[in-house]
């Protein structure tokens, strides 16, 4: 079969090594956000500081046409470079997932270009010929740049959020209805302070730079300060946001997985003090920020963009679009046909490894196909260390009653030879993978195997149906958006 | 009109509406990255001959701007290649894996060449140096990704290998038609601000472009055939020989009617040639992909295009007022 005709799409299979995907696109999302926020705040800093030198404030004008600008420009420009490498890295992790948002999305996608080349040749041109227009250009100009680049923001955000929760979209509600979903308010809300809280406090740097006496500085630190303000709302904004995701994946950030309620801790407790510095300190208290203080602060920003990142990617398991896609690229209806057919039939790929016997090789196509999504073998989030003090039946059980295991893992989309085949590979793997390695299969284990598939049914663990009492797919796949 | 009347039915696919989308998208980008190559090229021969060349100095002042288009102008095409032919652009990637993410990161030093270039003489050769050689290597690689595409019996064996190179013949002459048609570009965008002068030595240069790109293209052809395309082939030749001559009225009379006419002609040949370009792969369309036909949107897009348009238009005109 032609790697083309498959039903199920199936892509050939990267290793990163010991990185785990979400790691590689998480450091790339990382960058790429907060360059390209930083982008969209530093605009409306400089939109807003051009005004008041239009009215007097010299200081806000020198500070206009000095290196802020060209940060800001660097900032667009490889913001544009991580967007494609975005592109790139997304289709590395989930091509399949890149695919369907842009068969959805990709009008408004296209939207967003529109935006983005506005922005471009707005910030651009202001970096170029700032020097010689007139007030009411300049002005005019670098509006033009916040707005471009915010409503670039905009789309881009409706796009990310339909992710977690596509809402009426699932039932057929269109594009709107999952464009404008539940989290689409709270998420650019959230976008647009750490954008202007990243502007700010750049500012803050590139003010501490500017050959000033120390009270004009300490003036222009205090304007710009009042952007970096919205971030001391990060709390209100996050309760609004965990209000709004599906509760068991508001479980997993409260709690239920410790990494993920950590990471939320961390970009609560950065942005907790980073408002606090500003309301208190530099607002209310009207503190002087010296270069390095902002530096640290900006660092803490950084964290907080990361933490959030990451929170926002996890949150969403086992699904990369809720609903539709689980993280192993496998739709929740095409898990039933899997169960019958098994995850390996049509896998038109070779493994480039070696292995010593049919059944672990296998179980290595089954590792590749359901598991390398999110975990290495020895790397980060390692199988092996996941799975090391498993006796064999736990292995068996646990791997066949997945979505019971773990909540944010989705149902196994294979056979019960496929789960003894991933058992035999990771006893191989555990005994540091021996030349002469005796299975310990039977036929009464894949039986038995088999009649744990059944009791965990096809749906995920939070969909109704789902459990011990041997529900089949229909509850998942009866709710499910139908798409290629 | 063929090839967006091609997809069968009775009207235009919307399948049509993303090629030709695809298309002018992917024109617009070739102008601005074959300024970027070819006019990084040429600053940097002109660095290594210690020559005060006007074009170079103005090119070298334009070139971080133009890969920032360049790169803004390019998402356009990338998208509606991902409607077009889903499974295999991302098998293609895939397979070439690291070796193409390699891209991104050769564009960044790239940009950042252009601007150490643009600042200061110390730098200016090796920085020059590095961003065409980076430039090459994106071209390159677009041209074995567009290769490696195409051809998904080979798709099983390289994975299995593990081979990241898509090394075959064909990408000799399609690589080198592009080599011949970036200085094409760069000259014709270059010529509108040059002196009469430097008009004439810019001809040399597209008519040496022009003679590299006939000579790929007749290799391409002695291989596949020449492919009229519905009269877009034939379009393209002419078209392509109108430059030819306008570019040696222009090495004549530089300040003649000569470049108007090359830059009618190129503009004509590029869109001609995109089309024809694009002949070998209209079977592959990926249809019928319900949700991508069905999605909404396109009424938001038509409007905000049109905003685009007219926003761009008012910074151009705002920048050329204040600059005169």
């Amino acid at each position: 079969m032609s790697p083309l005709d498959s039903p199920i799409p199936h892509y050939p299979v990267n290793d990163f090594g010991p990185l785990m995907k979400g790691l590689v696109i998480g450091g790339v999302g990382i960058l790429h956000v907060f360059l390209a926020q930083f982008a969209i705040g530093g605009g409306m800093v400089m939109a807003y500081l051009e005004r008041l030198g239009q009215r007097g404030v010299q200081d806000a004008r020198t500070f206009v046409d000095g290196f802020f600008k060209i940060l800001v420009l660097v900032s667009f420009v490889v913001g544009a470079l991580t967007g494609v490498a975005m592109w790139f890295t997304t289709i590395q992790v989930g091509a399949r997932t890149i695919g369907l948002m842009i068969d959805e999305f990709h009008w408004l996608w296209a939207t967003e270009w529109v935006w983005f080349a506005i922005e471009i040749t707005a910030g651009y041109a202001f970096y170029r010929h700032g020097g010689v227009l007139g007030d009411r250009a300049r002005l005019r100009l670098l509006a033009l740049y916040a707005l471009a680049s915010w409503m670039s923001l905009f789309w881009i955000n409706g796009i990310l959020a339909w992710q977690l929760t596509p809402g009426r979209w699932l039932d057929g509600g269109g594009i709107w209805a999952g464009f404008f979903n539940a989290s689409f308010w709270p998420s650019l809300v959230f976008r647009t302070a750490v954008a202007t809280t990243l502007g700010a406090l750049v500012a803050c740097i590139v003010i501490n730079t500017m050959d000033l006496p120390r009270e004009r500085r300490a003036a222009l630190i205090r304007r710009v300060s009042w952007f970096a303000a919205p971030i001391a709302a990060m709390p209100l904004i996050a309760l609004w946001f965990l209000a709004v995701i599906p509760a068991d994946s508001r479980s997993w950030l409260l709690g239920g997985s410790m990494p993920m309620t950590m990471f939320v801790g961390v970009a609560a407790g950065a942005s907790f003090l980073i408002g606090g510095y500003v309301v208190v300190g530099l607002l209310l208290h009207r503190l002087y920020i010296n270069g390095a203080t902002a530096t640290l602060l900006l660092g803490l920003a950084f964290g907080a963009t990361a933490a959030g990142e990451f929170v926002r990617e996890g949150a969403r398991k086992p699904y990369t679009v809720r609903g539709v896609l689980y993280s192993t690229s496998i739709r929740p209806a095409e898990v039933a046909a899997l169960r019958a057919s098994g995850v390996t039939a049509d896998d038109p790929y070779p493994l480039r490894d070696a292995y010593p016997s049919d059944p672990l090789t296998r179980g290595a196509k089954v590792e590749r196909a359901l598991c390398d999504a999110c975990h290495t073998m020895r790397g980060a989030n390692a199988l092996v260390e996941l799975t090391r003090t498993w006796t064999d039946d736990q292995l068996r059980l646990n791997i066949a009653k997945l979505q019971h295991t773990k909540g944010f893992m989705p149902p196994f989309a294979g056979n019960a030879l496929d789960v003894e085949a991933l058992v035999q590979l990771l006893r191989w793997e555990h005994a540091e993978r021996p030349a002469g390695f005796a299975p310990t299969s039977s036929p009464e284990h894949v039986a038995e195997i088999a009649r744990w598939l059944d009791e965990a049914g096809t749906a995920p663990a939070d969909a109704p149906g789902s459990g011990a009492d041997g529900a089949s797919a229909a509850g998942a796949a009866g709710a499910e958006r139908q798409v290629p | 009109m063929w090839p967006f009347d091609a997809a069968g039915g009775p009207g235009l696919s919307i399948e049509s509406l993303w090629l030709a989308l695809y298309l002018l998208t992917f024109a617009l980008h070739a102008v601005f990255v074959s300024y970027v190559a070819a006019g990084a090229a040429y600053a940097g021969v002109a660095a290594i001959r210690h020559s005060a060349s006007p074009i170079a100095a103005r090119t070298r002042d334009w070139l971080p701007f133009m890969l920032g288009a360049g790169i803004t102008a390019g998402v356009g095409p990338l998208l509606f290649l991902q409607l077009l032919y889903q499974r295999r652009f991302y098998t293609a990637n895939l397979l070439m894996g690291p070796r193409w993410g390699a891209v991104v990161p050769a564009l960044i030093v790239g940009f950042y060449a252009l601007y150490l270039a643009k600042a200061g003489e110390r730098w200016r050769r090796i920085a020059l140096a590095a961003g065409t050689a980076c430039f090459g290597f994106v071209a390159w690689s677009w041209t074995e990704l567009h290769q490696l595409m195409a051809d998904d019996p080979a798709w099983r064996a390289m994975y299995g290998a593990g081979e990241r190179f898509h090394l075959e013949l064909a990408v000799v002459p399609r690589l080198a038609l592009w080599l011949g048609a970036m200085p094409v570009l760069f000259a014709t965008v270059a010529a509108w601000s040059a002196t009469p002068a430097e008009r004439r030595r810019l001809a040399y240069l597209a008519l040496a472009g022009l003679g590299l790109a006939g000579a790929a293209a007749a290799v391409l052809i002695a291989g596949h055939g020449f492919e009229s395309a519905h009269g877009w082939g034939p379009v393209t030749v002419l078209a392509a020989a109108v430059a030819l001559a306008g570019w040696v009225v222009t090495a004549r009379r530089p300040d003649g009617a000569g470049l108007t006419v090359t830059t009618a002609a190129t503009a004509a040949a590029l869109v001609a040639g995109a089309v024809v370009r694009e002949v070998p792969r209209l079977a592959m369309i990926e249809r019928d992909r319900a949700t991508a036909v069905d999605a909404g949107g396109l009424a938001v897009f038509v409007v905000t295009l049109g905003i685009g348009i007219a926003a761009i238009a008012w910074v151009v005109r705002t920048v050329r007022g204040a600059s005169r």
